[in-house]
C-alpha cells in the first residue's frame, strides 16, 4: 500500500514538476514561429529523459549512490571537478532563469516590473530551502505545479488538427529561418534532458532510502511521469501554434506568451498561464538549488540532508545560500529572463555529454550495478540523442549568436 | 584491494557514521626494506587541488591560512585507524578531533549559526 501511494505521488511529482521556464519559453517560440515543425524534438528529449531518469533511480537503489558519488569516486576529483565546473555553471544559469521567471509571473499578476520581485522571490527560495523538509519541497511544489496541467486543457479546446500535429512528430526541414529552427531544436533538446532532474532525482531516492524492490516503481514513475510531462510540454507548444502563430505573435517577451492562453480560455487564460509559470518555476527553483547543493555536498563528501537543521550540514546549507542570493543579482540589474533561458537551454545541451558520458559508464560498470547493468537498448537510445543533441548545440549556438 | 579504484575517493565515515569528507590522497611509506605501505590519508582542499595541478595545490594552501579554520597541515588520519573498506572507508575516530571536518564547524559557527533558525552545531 505504501508503495502504490509512493508510486502515485512520483508520478503526479513527475507531472507537476515537469514544466518549468525553460520548457514553456522553447516549446511557446517553437510554436509560435513554427507550428507543429518541433514537435519531434519534445519526443525526442522526453524518450531520453525517460531512461535517464530510470537509470538514475536505478543507480541509487541498486548501488545506493547518486550519480554524483558514483562519478567522484569512479573517476576521481580532477574529471569530476570539471564536470562540477561545467554541470553547476550551466544549472545556475537555468536558476536565475527560473527565479526571473517568477518574478515575470508576478509582473503579470500585479504590474509591479520583474526586477523588483528579485530579492523577495530569492528570499522566499531559500526560506523554503532553509526551513522546509525534502518531501515539502518535492511533493508541496509539484502538487502546486498541477496547474500547468491546464495547458492540455487550452490545447484540447482549440481542436488541434490531430493528423497534421502528428506528423511534426517526424523531423522536417523548415522553409525558412533554417538556424532559428535549429537553435530552437537543441534548446527543447536541452529543456527536457536536463542533467539537474537526474541528480535530483538520485539524490531524492537516497534521501527516500530505495533498495532494490523500488526497481519497477522506479522503471512505472520514469515512464509514465516523464511521458505525461512531455505530453504538457507537447501541449504548450499546440497552444501556441494554434493561438500565437496565426496571429503572427512571437514568444519574445513574457508577455507574448501569456496571450497564447487567452484564445481558448478568454476569461482565467492569462492568469491560468501567470499562476502556471509562478508554480512551474517556483518548484524548478527549489529543485536547482537542492541539485547544485547536493552536487558540492556529495561530491566533497559532505554531511548533506534537507531534513536536518542547517547547522547539522553547514556547507550544504552555505552553499544554497550563496547561489540563491548570487542569482538574485543579474535579476536586480534587468538581465532579460527569456534571453538567459534560452541560452540556458542551448547551452545545458552542449555540456550534455560532459555528466552524461561518464553516467553512461557508470550505467555499464560491474562493479556498481552488477546484473543490473544498462542493456543496450537504454545505451543505444541516451548515447544517440546526447550525441545528436551536441552536435546541433555546437552548430546552432555560434549560428544564433552571430545572427542575432 | 586497489588504491585507487577501491579507497581514493571514497567517502570517509566517522565511528558515529558521521560522513567526514573523501579521500583526497595517501601517504605511502617506502623504506630500505619490505614492500611499500600506506601510512596515513589525508582530506582536505590542498591535497585535491594538488591531484589537479601543484600550483592549485600551493594557492588553497596558501589562501587557506589566510581564512576558515586556518590550519597549517592537512588532515591526515593514520591508515590504522580503518576499519573496513567497502562503500565507504569505516574509520575508527571521531571525525570532530582529525581537523577533516574544520571548514565544516567553522561554516557552522560563523555563518550558519548567526542566521536565525540555523540550529546549533554543539547540539549535535
Amino acid at each position: 500500500m505504501k508503495k502504490i501511494l509512493q508510486l502515485s505521488l512520483g508520478i503526479i511529482t513527475s507531472v507537476g514538476g515537469f514544466l518549468e521556464i525553460g520548457s514553456v519559453t522553447t516549446a511557446a517560440q517553437a510554436g509560435a514561429q513554427f507550428g507543429y515543425k518541433l514537435l519531434w524534438a519534445i519526443l525526442l528529449g522526453t524518450l531520453c529523459l525517460i531512461f535517464l531518469i530510470e537509470m538514475s533511480g536505478r543507480l541509487a537503489a541498486v548501488s545506493k549512490h547518486t550519480i554524483v558519488d558514483a562519478i567522484r569516486e569512479r573517476f576521481g576529483f580532477p574529471f569530476f571537478f570539471f564536470v562540477l565546473l561545467g554541470t553547476v555553471l550551466v544549472a545556475f544559469m537555468v536558476l536565475v532563469a527560473e527565479l526571473g521567471g517568477i518574478g515575470f509571473a508576478l509582473q503579470i499578476l500585479t504590474g509591479i516590473r520583474f526586477p523588483w520581485w528579485a530579492l523577495p522571490v530569492s528570499f522566499v527560495v531559500w526560506l523554503l530551502m532553509w526551513k522546509g523538509t525534502f518531501s515539502l519541497i518535492e511533493n508541496g511544489a509539484s502538487l502546486l505545479g498541477l496547474v500547468t496541467v491546464s495547458f492540455v486543457v487550452a490545447a484540447l479546446r482549440l481542436n488541434p488538427d490531430w493528423t497534421s500535429a502528428a506528423s511534426g512528430l517526424l523531423p522536417t526541414l523548415p522553409d525558412d529561418d533554417k538556424s532559428k529552427y535549429w537553435f530552437l531544436a537543441v534548446s527543447i533538446l536541452g529543456a527536457s534532458i536536463s542533467p539537474y532532474l537526474t541528480f535530483f532525482y538520485s539524490s531524492g531516492a537516497i534521501e527516500d532510502k530505495w533498495d532494490r524492490t523500488y526497481l519497477p516503481i522506479n522503471r512505472v514513475i520514469a515512464a509514465f511521469g516523464m511521458t505525461f510531462g512531455g505530453l504538457l510540454s507537447m501541449a504548450v507548444l499546440i497552444v501556441a501554434a494554434l493561438a500565437l502563430r496565426p496571429k503572427g505573435i512571437q514568444v519574445e517577451t513574457f508577455q507574448q506568451a501569456a496571450l497564447m492562453m487567452t484564445t481558448a480560455l478568454p476569461k482565467w487564460g492569462f492568469y491560468l498561464f501567470a499562476l502556471s509559470m509562478l508554480f512551474a518555476c517556483f518548484g524548478a527553483a527549489l529543485e536547482i538549488s537542492l541539485a547544485i547543493s547536493y552536487f558540492f555536498s556529495q561530491g566533497f563528501g559532505w554531511n548533506w540532508s534537507e531534513d536536518v537543521e542547517p547547522s547539522s550540514d553547514a556547507r550544504f546549507a552555505f552553499v544554497y545560500t550563496l547561489i540563491i542570493g548570487f542569482a538574485a543579482v543579474p535579476l536586480m540589474f534587468g538581465v532579460d529572463p527569456i534571453k538567459i533561458t534560452m541560452m540556458s537551454m542551448a547551452l545545458t545541451s552542449a555540456t550534455l555529454p560532459l555528466a552524461i558520458v561518464p553516467f553512461l559508464f557508470l550505467m555499464n560498470d560491474p562493479i556498481y550495478l552488477g546484473k543490473h547493468r544498462n542493456g543496450w537498448i537504454s545505451n543505444t537510445v541516451v548515447g544517440v540523442v546526447i550525441l545528436i543533441s551536441f552536435v546541433l548545440a555546437v552548430v546552432s549556438i555560434p549560428l544564433e549568436i552571430m545572427g542575432g | 584491494m586497489h588504491l585507487v579504484r577501491d579507497v581514493l575517493d571514497k567517502k570517509l565515515m566517522d565511528r558515529e557514521d558521521c560522513p567526514m569528507g573523501r579521500v583526497g590522497g595517501l601517504v605511502m611509506h617506502v623504506g630500505e626494506s619490505g614492500p611499500p605501505r600506506v601510512t596515513h590519508i589525508l582530506v582536505g582542499g590542498p591535497t585535491l587541488w594538488m591531484r589537479i595541478h601543484p600550483a592549485l595545490g600551493r594557492l588553497s594552501s596558501a589562501l587557506g591560512q589566510m581564512w576558515g579554520p586556518r590550519r597549517k597541515e592537512p588532515a591526515k588520519i593514520p591508515w590504522s585507524r580503518v576499519e573496513t573498506v567497502g562503500r565507504e572507508v569505516k574509520l575508527d575516530v571521531e571525525g570532530k578531533d582529525t581537523g577533516a571536518l574544520d571548514w565544516e564547524i567553522w561554516v557552522a559557527r560563523h555563518i550558519i549559526e548567526h542566521i536565525p533558525g540555523g540550529g546549533s552545531e554543539e547540539e549535535e
